[in-house]
């Protein structure tokens, strides 16, 4: 099989299948989630085989799609070492949650509904993968954002998941338009959105192309990698099927932000850099911070997704897309291994998602709980596991670059190990809490080998060296460009030192600070002001509230009455009746009557007469 | 004795007035019918004696157009309101009404 076709097939494979199931196997559960694992498995094949057969060159095929006279719409891929690296990720991670899926979904009444929505996004994100212009990322874009609505909203009879994945595509939505502007003003500025043929333009000199069409496709990044100010919904899209929460809203779409910043690097002129390096320095510590005041296993996880994208728009904006894309990557592994474990533990709780309900479940669920320690390793950046690598590396990058940024960022490293540990040392050790816990047992085996792979992958998954021939090239060069940097060995020293400490000192400090297996939230009991103020998340669903509430729902509220009022009622209702009226009158006249037409007639005699005779 | 020209414009207005009350008053699409040919033909009158008066033959010319054009449209006419009787029995203009909103 040739590569391309290899590519075709991983679009149409998920495709086929999210359409067979949405029309013919809607209330074949079974049937549906085999086929849909089948075609993950189909995606992941064809993308390891479009990588080996892709050579050193980027692989590149385009086809017209839409033509409107000058304006042409083309499809196509642009199959470079960064797209390799990205779709041996989401089709291996991805594959390893179908087959979690399997298991964790088994007696949900809409299992079709929710493998279709799987597959529908397997497409949607591969397509993102490959797209080689900006009108196409933009298609796949959208349509990843309706998969993650669907999968959001999967339990659609209770009201959280109702407000949160419509939350999810509101949010996403404003940063869209941004996006939107942007391309627009790509394709006005350099008359293409390919990106080869953009970045061909730009000569590498990104300084000189205009610094907004930059800033504004930094929006679309910004909605859907959930950075302020519109990290609102991430939270809350914990709502949905656990499975879902590993696989879009940790290990793949909201890293597709990311992603597609690392596509358009050519684009970023210094001062967006900067932008984009302190707007994740601040959303790795606000998301750490707020982590704290979480209960919701699957909430303090999705904050520390949000800390973990800052650390990657922190690389990116540094000036090391590749080290981002390193971060992401690794990140992918330990953290859709740590939501995965979490959706082990919620089903062997049968759906107990507070933390201080849980306890003593080492015991309960070994494999379960061994692999999420390796996977609270990893994310604290233990030395030697895969989160070590790439954390490292951006913090050293930190360290050369900005020093508030490197304060920030070890701060947040810091954050990090002490909320994990809160987690990690109330839920799993000491004795239950609920009978739910105390009842849990270990999850079956569908469930647990893909915990157990993505273990292995979060431990070896930092040695580059290790990695797949034709991967991994970006990553490699930055690599090799921060080992040269000036400054380089110190810096090494120094963040070895400070990340150990990090990651030591959090772990410790939050077993001593709450105590394995604690009944409470010793921080709530013991400075509750402190805690309350985390837990308010910087109060930003509150100004948003108040602001759709008293701005927006009354500047809306005149729209409306100018609408009804003046539009359908005066002009377009208004011009009707008048029209009406002197039909009405017109009417009236033809009275049918011989002998009233002939005094109209001698009427119109005279005026005739008066006119003419000069009396009108 | 000679009849002044007055006369002759004074039978003239009588004979249109008496025509166009008969048209604007009766009910009888004939009746009508031939009152409206008495106005046609007090101007015919009226035409005459401004001829005479003057001495030319314009005026007599215009009568004899007009009652060339008269006698075509009685014909018209007549045609109409006999085919009316045949449709609607009757020749009155308060059954005559179709034509009513």
């Amino acid at each position: 099989m040739s590569p391309q076709t290899a590519l075709i097939l991983t679009l149409l494979a998920p495709l086929a299948t999210a359409a067979g199931i949405a029309f013919f196997l809607r209330r074949r559960g079974g049937l549906a989630s085999a086929l849909s694992v089948g075609a993950a498995a189909v995606l992941c094949i064809c993308a390891f085989i479009a990588i080996s057969g892709r050579g050193d060159a980027a692989l590149t095929a385009s086809w017209d799609w839409l033509s409107l006279g000058e304006f042409k719409v083309s499809m196509g891929f642009l199959f470079d070492d960064v797209a390799a690296t990205m779709l041996a990720m989401v089709s291996f991670v991805g594959l390893l949650i179908h087959i979690f899926s399997l298991g964790y979904m088994k007696t949900d009444k809409a299992r079709a509904r929710f493998f279709g929505g799987l597959s529908i996004f397997m497409f949607s994100m591969t397509g993102i993968v490959l797209a080689d212009n900006l009108i196409m990322i933009f298609v796949f874009w959208e349509l990843v954002g309706f998969s993650s609505y669907m999968l959001i909203g999967h339990y659609l009879e209770t009201d959280e998941a109702k407000a949160a994945s419509k939350k999810a595509f509101i949010v996403n939505r404003i940063g869209d338009l941004g996006f939107l502007v942007g391309i627009v003003m790509a394709y006005w500025h350099f008359g293409t959105t390919d990106l080869a043929a953009m970045e061909a333009l730009t000569l590498g000199h990104p300084g000189l192309v205009n610094a907004s069409i930059a800033a504004f496709l930094m929006c679309g990044f910004i909605g859907k990698s959930a950075q302020f100010p519109l990290h609102v919904w991430l939270p809350d899209a914990m709502a949905g099927p656990t499975p879902v929460s590993a696989l879009i809203h940790a290990a793949t779409m909201v890293a597709a932000g990311v992603y597609f910043l690392i596509r358009i690097v050519f684009l970023f002129p210094v001062e967006v850099l900067e932008f984009v390096a302190w707007l994740g320095t601040l959303v790795a510590v606000y998301a750490g911070f707020c982590a704290y005041a979480q209960n919701d296993i699957k909430r303090i996880l999705a904050y520390s997704t949000l800390s973990q994208l800052g650390y990657m728009a922190a690389a990116f904006g540094l000036g090391y897309p590749g080290i981002a894309l390193f971060h992401l990557i690794t990140h992918a592994f330990f953290k859709a291994l740590l939501f995965l474990g979490a959706g082990s533990v919620i089903h062997g709780c049968h759906h107990e998602q507070d933390i201080f309900k849980m306890g003593g479940l080492l015991k309960r669920m070994p494999v379960t709980s061994l692999t999420f320690a390796i996977g609270v390793l990893a994310l604290c950046g233990v030395y030697g596991l895969a989160g070590f690598y790439s954390k490292d590396a951006i913090l050293i990058a930190g360290g050369l670059g900005t020093s508030p940024i490197f304060v920030l960022l070890t701060l947040g490293a810091f954050l990090t190990a002490g909320y994990m540990g809160r987690l990690f040392w109330v839920a799993f050790l000491g004795e239950p809490k609920s009978d739910a816990a105390s009842h849990a047992k270990e999850s079956p085996l569908s469930m647990v080998v893909p915990l157990v792979i993505l273990a292995g992958l979060s431990i070896v998954g930092g040695l580059i060296q290790l990695w797949p021939e034709g991967l991994g090239g970006l990553i490699r060069h930055d690599l090799d460009h921060l080992h040269h940097a000036e400054g380089y060995a110190a810096m090494h020293h120094e963040v070895l030192i400070f990340g150990s400490a990090a990651w030591i000192v959090g772990l410790l400090a939050a077993f001593f600070f709450y105590k394995a297996g604690a009944k409470e939230d010793r921080l709530a009991l013991k400075a509750p002001a402190v805690f309350r103020f985390l837990k308010a998340r910087l109060w930003f669903d509150e100004i948003y509230g108040f602001y759709v509430a008293k701005v927006q729902d009354r500047v809306a509220a005149l729209l409306s009455f100018l609408d009804v009022f003046l539009l359908k009622g005066l002009i377009v209702r208004g011009s009707a009746g008048l029209v009406a009226l002197v039909g009405l009158g017109a009417r009236s006249l033809h009275v049918g009557n011989v002998h009233a037409y002939i005094y109209w007639f001698l009427g119109g005699l005279l005026l005739f007469w008066a006119f003419a005779g000069g009396l009108l | 004795m000679t009849i002044g020209l007055n006369a002759f414009l004074i039978v003239a207005g009588l004979l249109f007035a008496i025509g166009m009350l008969g048209v604007s008053l009766r009910r009888n699409t004939l009746v009508m019918f031939m009152s409206l040919e008495m106005m046609l033909n007090s101007v015919n009158l009226a035409l005459v004696a401004f001829s005479r008066y003057n001495g030319t033959m314009d005026g007599n010319l215009f009568v004899f157009f007009i009652i060339t054009v008269a006698a075509a449209e009685v014909a018209l006419g007549l045609a109409i309101i006999v085919a009316l009787f045949k449709r609607r029995q009757s020749v009155m203009v308060e059954d005559l009404n179709a034509l009513s909103h």
